[in-house]
């Protein structure tokens, strides 16, 4: 996935260049640059992949997100299409053996690798092919068959991950975090709700005298999204299990402290839980305690009550009675006002639809940082969908979802937080806001490396250099000639 | 593949030229929802935008009401194509083509064609849709019987309250009872449906079978419907009767919510408390 996403935006670049050149000089390339570049771009090829590949090899992935298809084709139409795919893709057909022996009202399954599954469902689309995902990660079940390593217990015993928790629990669950892995977490009080909870986050630090910077994380923030809660939970177990022996994690953790916020809304988390489940808001009370609740994603400083909201309490986007007038609301912008410089990156999570949203909900003016936010949530939503096959939407809030001013993810971006992205996690509606519990953990496990793949992404950018030799400038260099040669040679 | 591969036949380029290629699917411009076009001019839609996918909702609620058919539910994949033309006098009707998934499974369902008009005055949107099947129909109408045969041999009237429950869960014996509410809700949704307001069911908050001296199947619902943008539980009262093969009853009132969304958008209330949407005549 990162390499075809790497490559095309090397040849962007490449091309840009080649049509201002041929543009200014107005004359074709000689035959001897020609034959000149094809070599140097041979060599940048296989140079560039030299580079790529075994970093990937290296960390055992060789079937990661590739699915298993199975297909009955109908028609002798649809057979030679199929016999076509095979014989000129890279897909692995496992049944039949050969492609000659493709036949009408006959099962077909075929190993699609991961780059390709999207190009060869939308081809099976155009040709009305139907089919079935068989296997939705090959690796998956090659992992299930591998013995199983100890890995790193560093996590209260028994804790269970994949089921839904109370918020009692989730206060020890922290206290216990911190202390069985002390030299990595600590907690802190960010604040007080307006029932006067507690406020928690986690910072998860790797001691070392290199300043460093800051990747926020909050869920919770409405109280009905059970699964949100449930992923910080997870993301924080991940880390800590895995810092030792994940390379990337061990990396990024030695230029980044990440600040978790498991419940952001707590006394709304408590009341969906005794009270009411699809209860939405804080408990702040309005209108002499005949109406409760402010929507704290509507109640922070950018653009604040303009679009999107309600100033009627009883409606679930009531914006409050002010920006940030709700504890809650200033107990994180407060926090992260003083924390802004250091913060690279500002991720808040919801549930549901399945989304990657960037900035802004407030206008459909783009961010200022627009084409590199998409770029790097379409890497993330490419690594999500390679899990579990899970699709998920990318864009801004204003272009594909609805408008909707007071944000917290707004508000980051606007005071110059540059990596500030809205998930809303799995479902699509089926299960909604009640998202079953044997869900948790697959939603959570993909979801995983998509918050990890923008995580890496800030840190190399940023953090430039390193255990793998890819400084952008011999990156883009191996990139470009290897693009040109390509382009030349076909 | 979408792109022919003429001249790739070396097998020692097959690599390159392949990952050439892949690289040239260069991702596509966003095509913003401009304001008003020229009336009648037929302009594409970002697939993505939520104007599409707001759209493809909808023709599949018109879908799941009408195929009335608990095991055979759909619920939306992806936008592949979508364009909208405005209609003056009349409205904005969009066309699209969409992938669609098992609404339980999220198995692959196929493909559908559709036309969504969205009348200025306030009524239903107009929905003409064919969908691909990829699961055998004959399958799914014996599923449809099973689960009427199921329901059927109860001699006591059926009742059930908050399914899925506040983890999820929906008791196995309450499937088909929450299935045929999806099934149900759709006209609901369908009905209530705008380009700005669009609806989830969320949660059958209550159940209670009518037992009937005929065949059919009929129950009384509680609903919850997650109404967006406003993020409202609209709960609505449904009268539902089902036999396999024929079209769905479908009766409701929904609470009325008149909450205005502060941009001048004007939010249109639910359903006002007191009318009763009819489906059929001799209900």
């Amino acid at each position: 996935m990162n390499m075809k996403l790497m490559i095309e935006q090397g040849q962007v670049w490449l091309y840009n260049r080649i049509v201002q050149m041929k543009h200014s000089v107005q004359i074709y390339p000689h035959p001897s640059w020609i034959i000149c570049t094809k070599m140097w771009l041979f060599l940048g090829m296989t140079f560039s992949l030299g580079i790529l590949i075994p970093g990937k090899l290296s960390l055992n992935l060789q079937y990661d997100g590739d699915q298993v298809l199975h297909i009955v084709p109908e028609t002798f139409q649809q057979v030679q299409h199929l016999q076509h795919l095979c014989s000129t893709s890279m897909l692995d057909l496992w049944k039949p053996q050969l492609p000659e022996d493709i036949q009408a009202g006959e099962d077909l399954h075929i190993r699609v690798p991961a780059p390709l599954v999207q190009e060869v469902k939308d081809s099976l689309d155009q040709h009305m092919i139907s089919y079935k995902v068989l296997i939705h990660d090959v690796q998956e079940l090659v992992d299930e068959s591998m013995p199983k390593q100890r890995s790193h217990r560093q996590i209260p015993e028994g804790y269970n991950y994949t089921e839904y928790h109370p918020m009692e629990e989730i206060y020890k669950w922290m206290t216990q975090i911190q202390e069985s892995n002390s030299e990595l977490v600590t907690q802190h009080h960010l604040g007080k709700t307006i029932e006067n909870r507690t406020i928690y986050y986690l910072q998860i630090s790797q001691p070392s005298n290199k300043p460093k910077k800051i990747i926020w994380m909050d869920c919770g923030i409405h109280a009905r999204e059970w699964i949100s809660p449930a992923f910080c939970q997870w993301f924080v177990k991940e880390i800590l299990q895995n810092y030792k022996s994940d390379a990337m994690i061990r990396r990024f953790l030695q230029n980044l402290d990440l600040y978790i916020l498991p419940v952001l809304n707590v006394d709304g988390y408590i009341y969906s839980w005794e009270a009411e489940r699809l209860w939405r808001k804080n408990r702040s009370p309005y209108m002499n305690g005949t109406c409760y609740g402010t929507d704290l994603n509507r109640n922070f400083n950018s653009s604040w009550g303009s679009v999107g909201v309600s100033y009627n309490c009883t409606s679930e986007i009531f914006c409050g009675s002010g920006p940030e007038s709700e504890p809650e609301t200033r107990a994180v912008a407060q926090f992260i006002e003083k924390k802004k410089t250091d913060i690279l990156c500002y991720l808040t999570i919801h549930s549901y639809g399945q989304y990657i949203l960037t900035p802004y909900g407030s206008t459909t003016t783009p961010p200022s940082n627009n084409e590199e936010l998409m770029h790097v949530a379409q890497k993330a939503a490419a690594a999500l969908m390679g899990k579990h096959g899970t699709s998920y939407k990318v864009g801004s809030t204003s272009s594909i979802l609805y408008s909707n001013s007071g944000s917290s993810r707004d508000w980051a971006h606007m005071i110059g937080i540059p990596f500030s992205y809205t998930f809303e996690l799995r479902d699509n509606g089926t299960h909604a806001f009640t998202l079953p519990s044997d869900q948790i953990q697959p939603t959570c496990e993909e979801t995983m490396l998509a918050v990890t793949t923008i995580i890496d992404y800030v840190d190399q950018k940023y953090f430039p250099g390193g255990a793998v030799m890819l400084t952008s400038g011999s990156l883009s260099l191996s990139l470009c000639l290897s693009v040109v040669f390509t382009w030349i040679a076909s | 593949m979408k792109r022919s591969k003429g001249s790739a036949t070396h097998r020692h380029r097959a690599l390159p030229v392949l990952l050439l290629l892949l690289s040239a699917q260069l991702p596509r411009p966003a095509v913003a929802e401009q304001p008003p076009w020229a009336p009648g001019v037929e302009r594409a839609l970002d697939p993505s935008s939520r104007l599409a996918v707001g759209a493809a909702r909808v023709a599949l609620h018109n879908y799941n009401f009408h195929a009335a058919s608990p095991s055979g539910l759909r619920a939306l994949g992806q936008v592949r194509k979508a364009t909208v033309k405005s209609i003056p006098g009349v409205g904005q009707k969009c066309y699209l083509q969409f992938t669609t998934e098992d609404y339980r499974s999220r198995e692959n369902a196929g493909s559908c064609l559709a036309t969504v008009l969205y009348p200025k005055k306030k009524s239903p949107p107009a929905v003409n849709i064919k969908c691909i099947n990829t699961k055998d129909q004959k399958q799914i109408q014996e599923e449809d019987n099973r689960l009427y045969q199921k329901l059927k041999r109860q001699t006591k009237p059926i009742t059930g309250s908050n399914i899925p429950d506040s983890f999820g869960n929906i008791e196995p014996a309450l499937e088909p009872v929450w299935a045929l509410a999806v099934a149900g809700s759709s006209y609901m949704m369908w009905e209530k449906s705008t380009e700005k307001v669009g609806y989830f069911m969320t949660q059958v908050k209550s159940v209670k079978q009518w037992m009937r001296k005929d065949d059919s199947l009929e129950f009384d619902y509680v609903i919850l419907l997650h109404e967006m943008p406003t993020q409202e539980m609209i709960s609505c009262h449904m009268r539902l009767i089902w036999l396999p093969g024929h079209p769905l009853k479908v009766k409701y009132t929904c609470d009325s919510e008149n909450h205005r969304l502060e941009d001048g958008s004007g939010m249109e209330s639910g359903s006002a408390a007191g009318i009763i949407r009819e489906r059929e005549e001799n209900f």
